[in-house]
């Protein structure tokens, strides 16, 4: 189970529905790439530092045909990559993360809808690919009590590389949320579901209200034969932080060649 | 100064009497010998035979346009009705704001230029003349979607465009609670929100267009700049279905609550009605046999319409509905009026009517419309079965004056494939309304009751209605009030040459594989002397039922 921050809802009154929430490309304008590059270069020595890039660099043709093939494949493969890390640093640099980029490059008009859709009775929910550490600070500064996010697992206080059972991607998701529902007494028919890629379609299909967000062309294809509702959230101009990670050009890169593919 | 207008048959109600009189050719009793009849049919149209007995009430032939429309606005501005020229209310230092009708008006689009880029013209230079500096133009869209970029400036020309977009041409926001302002209530207790920037402006100038006798007067800025807290009073099923018919504003509970609202407005706000009139010259060149008699087509005709069928029919469903959408009607414009609200709008009303009017004697007992590709909600998008509904029960019924032009019980046959076909963008509350709400309950007291509030509030529909290009929420459920008259008036509603049966058993309709079948079976009703009515589409045509 990889969510470990849920409140206990058993004796609260149940609500009817809640809004579940993918977070990359659709909250926020970045992807899971862009965390690690972050993480990749703040942490311990520049040495450290180059050997992870580097590493990064060298594993992006893997990454890419990753994200062509299967999500669940692309976050096991990314997540590799963190092997080493201690569990400390990374919590720190979730924090920093989330405050010196994060928050800045949250769609303005998501936050909105996260605040208007919890007004209409729907508690948020956070169903994410991204990591723990990243997830745990954002989710506490948008007030959102519950989410679902992948867990590395850690051995004497370092990464090992591998991630906690179940990885959240494609269908993990779906599932979770099923399960979820389940054990707080919420109408998967009455709750709503915004998602930005169709690796997420059994995640969307699973909800009674699925929207797409920002779709890739995939989903926006399965969106209209479906007769999904279809929303654009933009980046707001100025709101962006440069954040603690090197030249924007180069996250823009990644960005462009992975086509947002990367998204959690 | 003669008004530029002269040239213009101008009638007098006794002549309008005789003329009408002269318009009884328009209603033809079909016979044996009788061609088969076009009849819109979605994005197609039926070529069909009706059995002897028929009758086919056609539209008038289209007025003939203004000469000079320039000049004639020139001249409306010049000389306006019950109010002081508009050159001699303006002042430097003064707001003002101009209201449009939004992309639902007319149908189709019209050739450019469109009548609001003249009428843009005119005013906007009016305006720079005097020094009026501190000027808004807003699309007065009210719940409907927000037009593109490409549509605005296709509708507002280059001019007014390059000069005011983004900043100060824009689409009415009827959900950003800081940008409308509650101006009062009516005696009914209706309250009357508005547009903030109009409730703050030194003069409010409104720019219509009439298509229809529906719109204009009082319903362009009580409805067209309100937001969702004052259309609930009379966008509701109590007050449609105590409005017949919505082409006869004098008989219509939603004209008297939008006249209510509208006065409110004028009280506190100095409010310049300019509205304009087309004729029915919706299809011109190669399509005008669309418009005429069928016992009076030529080979010529036959040839074109075949044609024109085969075209559509060898078409993918994107590029037909693309190529109709973009066709472009040259609509002629047949009068323009300006000044106080209620004068300008009484002496529109009389042309409009003078171009629709066709009288008719008696009720039938089974009515016939074709719903064609287009309606006021889907413009450069899909006519899904709500606003097939909203078409046939609520518009095509509603064209008529006195009485309906189907009798209590009777039975009303509408063509339309009706297909489970929405867009996604456009419409997305109706997707769910349609496979939610409709198929808990059709009754639409019971849908207002239990869903309609849901709708108009939901985070997700309010969003796409702002940013994206979404009608409101709410809108559906307008759309399904739209049909009340109707639904509480006939008896049967079949759907004739629906491709989806299970889409007509939603809304509560029977369907026929054909219009021969669906004819049996209202035959089988009311029996083999079963008086049949045909209303003839394109153009448009109001039945005044003796």
């Amino acid at each position: 189970m990889s969510v470990y921050n849920h409140s206990n809802k058993r004796n609260v009154r149940p609500a009817r529905g809640a809004a579940f929430y993918d977070l990359d490309g659709t909250l926020m304008g970045l992807n899971l790439l862009h965390g690690t590059l972050f993480a990749f270069t703040n942490i311990g020595e520049w040495t450290g530092r180059v050997s992870y890039v580097l590493g990064l660099a060298a594993r992006l043709p893997l990454l890419y045909l990753a994200e062509r093939r299967d999500r669940h494949l692309l976050n096991v493969t990314l997540f590799e990559m963190f092997k080493g890390i201690s569990r400390d640093r990374l919590m720190t640099l979730g924090e920093e993360y989330c405050d010196r980029v994060l928050m800045g490059n949250m769609y303005p008009r998501a936050v909105e809808m996260v605040a208007a859709n919890r007004d209409a009775g729907l508690d948020p929910v956070l169903v994410t690919g991204s990591p723990d550490f990243i997830v745990a600070p954002l989710a506490q500064r948008l007030g959102i009590e519950t989410y679902a996010a992948n867990r590395l697992v850690f051995s004497r206080g370092l990464a090992t590389g591998r991630l906690h059972n179940p990885v959240m991607a494609g269908e993990a998701k779906a599932a979770w949320c099923l399960e979820y529902a389940g054990a707080n007494r919420i109408s998967l028919g009455a709750s709503w579901g915004y998602a930005d890629s169709h690796y997420d379609l059994p995640f969307l299909a699973a909800l009674g209200h699925p929207v797409a967000v920002n779709p890739d062309r995939r989903l926006l294809a399965v969106a209209r034969s479906r007769q999904w509702p279809v929303v654009r959230f933009d980046k707001a101009a100025g709101l962006r932080s440069s954040g603690g990670i090197g030249p924007e050009a180069a996250e823009g890169w990644l960005e462009r060649k992975f086509n947002g593919a990367a998204r959690g | 100064m003669a008004r530029p207008e002269a040239k213009l048959k101008e009638l007098k109600p006794a002549e309008l009497k005789h003329e009408i009189g002269a318009r009884r050719d328009l209603v033809v009793t079909l016979n044996r010998k009788s061609e088969p009849r076009l009849i819109p049919y979605g994005e197609d149209f039926l070529f069909e035979k009706l059995p002897a007995g028929t009758r086919v009430i056609y539209p008038p032939p289209p007025l003939d346009a203004l000469p000079d429309p320039d000049t004639a606005i020139r001249y409306a501005l010049l000389h306006p009705l019950n109010a002081d020229p508009l050159f001699a209310q303006l002042n430097p230092n003064m707001r003002v704001t101009i209201a449009i009708d939004d992309l639902s008006l007319p149908l189709p689009q019209m050739r450019r230029p469109d009548i609001r880029e003249r009428l843009l013209n005119q005013v906007l230079q009016t305006l720079a003349d005097y020094g009026v500096d501190d000027v808004h133009i807003i699309i007065a869209t009210a719940l409907h979607r927000r037009m593109t970029e490409s549509e605005i400036r296709r509708m507002v020309g280059e001019r007014a465009f390059r000069q005011f977009w983004p900043d100060r041409l824009y689409n009415f926001d009827g959900e950003n609670r800081a940008e409308i302002v509650q101006m009062g209530k009516t005696d009914h207790g209706e309250e009357v929100w508005l547009s903030r920037r109009a409730a703050e402006s030194d003069l409010v100038l409104y720019l219509n267009i009439n298509l229809v006798p529906m719109d204009g007067g009082h319903k362009s800025v009580a409805v067209g700049l309100a937001p969702y807290q004052s259309l609930r009073h009379h966008h509701n099923p109590a007050t449609l279905r105590d409005s017949h018919s919505y082409m006869d504003p004098t008989r219509s509970a939603l004209h008297s609550s939008a006249n209510r609202m509208g006065r409110i407005v004028n009280q506190q706000l100095n409010v310049f009605s300019i509205e304009t009139a087309v004729n029915t010259q919706m299809y011109g060149g190669m399509l005008d046999f669309l418009q005429k008699n069928e016992d009076r087509f030529n080979d010529w005709d036959r040839l074109r319409l075949k044609g024109f069928r085969w075209t559509l029919g060898n078409l993918s469903n994107d590029l037909r509905r693309q190529a109709l959408h973009q066709y472009a009607a040259p609509y002629g414009m047949t009068g323009v009026w300006a000044g106080e609200t209620e004068t300008v709008h009484r002496e529109a009303l009389a042309r409009v009517f003078q171009q629709y009017a066709v009288p008719v004697k008696g009720q039938s007992d089974i009515l016939i419309v074709g719903v064609p590709y287009i309606c006021p909600y889907n413009v450069n998008s899909i006519m899904n079965p709500v606003l097939v509904q909203c078409t046939g029960l609520g518009y095509l019924f509603n064209m008529y004056r006195n009485k309906p032009l189907v009798r209590p019980g009777g039975t009303m046959i509408i063509c339309h494939p009706l297909r489970d076909e929405f867009h996604p963008e456009h419409h997305p509350s109706y997707i769910e309304f349609f496979h939610r709400c409709l198929a808990e309950t059709t009754d639409a007291p019971q849908l207002a009751k239990q869903y309609e509030a849901e709708f108009a509030r939901n985070p997700t529909y309010t969003h796409m209605y702002r940013y994206g290009h979404a009608y409101h929420g709410v809108h559906p459920f307008y759309m399904w009030y739209w049909g009340e008259p109707a639904r509480q008036h006939v008896g049967r509603v079949i759907a004739a040459g629906c491709e989806e049966p299970e889409v007509a058993a939603r809304m509560g309709w029977e369907s026929a594989d054909t219009l021969a079948e669906a004819i049996a079976m209202a035959t089988a009703d009311h029996g083999r002397s079963a008086t049949i009515t045909y209303l003839h589409l394109p153009p448009l045509v109001i039945a005044d039922v003796e």
